[in-house]
């Protein structure tokens, strides 16, 4: 398993240095405002069709994760019927092995991919380059990750964290380019740059965004046409697919494509959408000549039958990253997940538990924009919230949390010790407050906890009275008669 | 246990455990969807549909020349000879092998042009050739089985006449659409390759645009591994 990456230091360090990159933060930003302006037109274009459609989109998706060893069953049988050469990955080293195995009966040397996030999930290139092969990474985004050897920021547009002018020192450093940073010339540059490379590649690598079950068909979702030029250039082809890509017939297609790319990237549609049924056939002179499937679980299954099932529905949009606040702040970066954003710190420990993930369910502040947001409608904040309680269930929570919840509980369980505690409050505040202030500042960031909001902002100390003891002593003036609410309006719509 | 390998059993043992079923279901019914969204092409007539497939287009930087079906050949030859930024002098075309090119006398048409080289018809008897033309070949001209009016899409599909890269490799994507084949949105498309049932081409592409990236700043590049500039030729 790949997905944790830079976790050589603790989530908090991994945010404190996403914090400090200004360039990465404003190019965040910058989509997300972008994104959220595009989706939000096309959105409000479709009126309550919209609604529907993700209503639609949860009763597929739901359908086939209710019946999903049937619906897997009858994708690989049909895929297999189109002349798929099937292998069944229960984990990522499965998976692993039978690529090997492909690479070595074929005797190839370089392989094209295009972007795939199940590839990165188990580590394939890695895999491949350490038994010798040479991967080249077709996607514009991808490529540049690949040569500056950095990780996606971005679940769609992986390569957002560098300007053009470090793409252009890349380029140059690294494929011999001798053009200027303008976005165009660098993107033509690319263009020339694999076209030899897909050509000369050995096997063409992809992932698929939906398998068909009812035909066995996988599909691709591309813009830039690498996706198209590795299924269609290189005589072999091995397609990733997921356990959790599964729609039924072909016409649940419309309404994934009518969701993604609006949910994604805030466009119509993507200038190439592939349905492929097969291998070519045989008085076909393009095409790969064979074609393997490795349909991988990986540790999906697992949260069948569990409250992370809506999971399933999860469609890999990006959604979700373009409208969570949390995201926008530390950046793909912050989380340590191949997998970030809202989607991410529901799917990151489903994949590989809660040991190695630091504190990355509570990297988040429960707004719910993302599930508003999903294409799918998946109850992402509500998932997230699940995490943390399985969290304190193990007892995997923070060593300081017990004693102090424990103290709490003692509190709110005993009317004296309540009391006091509430009429300690303010005195206390105040030993430690700069008094020209009336408020604990900066000065007191030595203070565990409390450092968390002081070392940022002041904390006012609280008011000697205790609200209840103020409200007993208050006589109401007499201009203060109560107002009527809502006198002259028509009421909240909200 | 050993790696890799593995059978479909191996697969679907852990998904129907974790499901708590015995068996994998023998059939499953589709159920009758609750939801059936609303589309901005409902109650549209041909005409309509063909309108807005002509907005969208224009929307995503396609260029739409429509014709009848008599000058097809005229068509496209101006497109050629009007030319792109980025052709060189003297280009090569790579076309479909289709009926209806010939009829229209398209192939003689284009290979007439004072800045056409060479033109070569798809021809599956002569292998890889196809494919070393269409990467050569500044234009590449094919003829799309239908299209979709909501997304200026059209719809493509692999065969012995027409390969996978004619539409990809060339510079330039000619292709040709009749305005009666366009439907609403894309399920009327599927339900038309249900209803024909038999064995589906091996690929069916989607196309809606010019091959573009936004991977850079996210500026909106035009022309990264497919084409760089797409007409519709929009037949009557």
């Amino acid at each position: 398993m790949n997905v944790l990456y830079h976790n050589d230091v603790t989530l908090r360090e991994r945010v404190a240095e996403c914090l400090q990159d200004d360039f990465k933060h404003k190019a965040i930003e910058t989509a997300q405002e972008v994104f959220y302006a595009k989706r939000g037109a096309l959105v409000e274009e479709m009126g309550e069709g919209w609604q529907e459609l993700r209503l639609r989109a949860t009763e597929i998706r739901n359908h086939v994760t209710e019946n999903l060893d049937y619906y897997v069953k009858l994708f690989a049988e049909n895929a297999e019927a189109n002349g798929y050469i099937m292998h069944y990955a229960p984990t990522d080293q499965d998976a692993l092995a039978d690529v090997i195995d492909i690479f070595e009966k074929h005797q190839a040397q370089t392989t094209v991919k295009s972007k795939s996030m199940m590839t990165e999930e188990v580590g394939l290139n890695e895999v491949l380059e350490e038994a010798g092969y040479t991967v080249v990474e077709t996607d514009c985004a991808e490529c540049i990750l690949q040569k500056a050897e950095s990780k996606p920021s971005h679940i769609v547009v992986p390569a957002l964290h560098f300007d053009r002018d470090a793409i252009c020192d890349i380029f140059t450093e690294k494929c011999g380019y001798e053009g200027t940073s303008v976005p165009e010339e660098l993107t033509h540059f690319l263009r020339r740059y694999l076209r030899p490379e897909f050509l000369n590649a050995d096997i063409g690598i992809r992932g698929c965004n939906f398998a068909v079950a009812a035909t066995g068909s996988p599909t691709l979702i591309t813009n830039e046409g690498n996706g198209r030029m590795v299924d269609s250039v290189p005589k072999v082809q091995i397609i990733f697919v997921g356990i959790d890509r599964i729609v039924p017939d072909l016409q649940s297609l419309d309404v994934m494509e009518a969701l993604v790319p609006r949910s994604a990237v805030g466009s119509k549609m993507t200038a190439y959408f592939s349905v492929d049924s097969g291998p070519a056939h045989a008085d076909e002179v393009d095409g790969p000549v064979e074609a393997h499937i490795i349909l991988m679980d990986n540790g999906r299954s697992r949260i069948l039958k569990t409250e992370f099932e809506p999971m399933f529905r999860c469609m890999r949009c990006g959604a979700c990253l373009n409208i969570c606040p949390v995201y926008r702040h530390i950046t793909g970066h912050g989380y340590g997940s191949i997998y970030p954003g809202p989607m991410g710190v529901v799917m990151t420990p489903n994949l590989v538990g809660y040991d190695e993930i630091d504190t990355m369910v509570f990297a988040c502040s429960l707004c719910g924009a993302c599930s508003d947001h999903c294409p799918a409608t998946i109850p992402l904040h509500d998932l997230i919230r699940a995490h943390r309680i399985e969290i304190v269930d193990e007892g995997k929570n923070h060593s300081n949390e017990v004693p102090v919840f424990k103290l709490l509980r003692k509190m709110w369980s005993d009317v004296g010790f309540y009391k006091f505690a509430m009429s300690a409050g303010g005195p206390m505040m105040r030993l430690f407050a700069d008094s020209s202030k009336g408020a604990l500042t900066v000065n007191s960031t030595w203070m565990p906890v409390v450092k968390g909001w002081t070392s940022t902002r002041d904390f006012d100390v609280l008011s000697k009275d205790r609200f209840r003891t103020w409200f007993k002593n208050h006589k109401p003036l007499a201009a203060e008669t109560p107002v009527q609410e809502n006198q002259g309006t028509e009421g909240g719509d909200a | 246990m050993a790696v890799g390998n593995k059978t479909l059993q191996d697969l679907l043992g852990p998904i129907s455990k974790q499901m708590g079923h015995t068996a994998v279901a023998e059939n499953v019914e589709l159920p009758e969807w609750e939801h059936v969204p609303w589309r901005c092409t409902d109650g549209m007539n041909q005409q309509q549909l063909v309108d807005k497939f002509i907005e969208e287009a224009g929307k995503i930087g396609i260029t739409i020349v429509r014709t009848p079906a008599a000058d097809i050949a005229k068509a496209v030859a101006g497109i050629i000879q009007e030319g792109v930024p980025e052709a060189p002098a003297s280009c090569t075309v790579v076309a479909a092998n289709d009926e209806r090119f010939a009829a229209a006398g398209l192939y003689d048409t284009v290979s007439g042009l004072g800045n056409v080289s060479e033109l070569t018809v798809w021809d599956n008897t002569k292998g890889q050739a196809n494919v070393d033309a269409a990467e050569k070949a500044t234009y590449g001209i094919t003829y799309a089985v239908g299209g979709i009016a909501d997304t200026a899409t059209i719809v493509q599909p692999s065969g012995p006449n027409c390969g996978r890269t004619t539409s990809l490799l060339p510079l330039v994507h000619i292709a040709l659409v009749d305005a009666a084949t366009i439907k609403p949105i894309m399920q009327d498309v599927m339900k038309d390759i249900e209803a024909q049932g038999g064995q589906l081409p091996s690929s069916i592409c989607f196309i809606s645009g010019p091959s573009a990236t936004a991977d850079i700043e996210l500026v909106r590049v035009q022309g990264v591994h497919g084409p760089m500039y797409i007409y519709y030729v929009l037949v009557d």
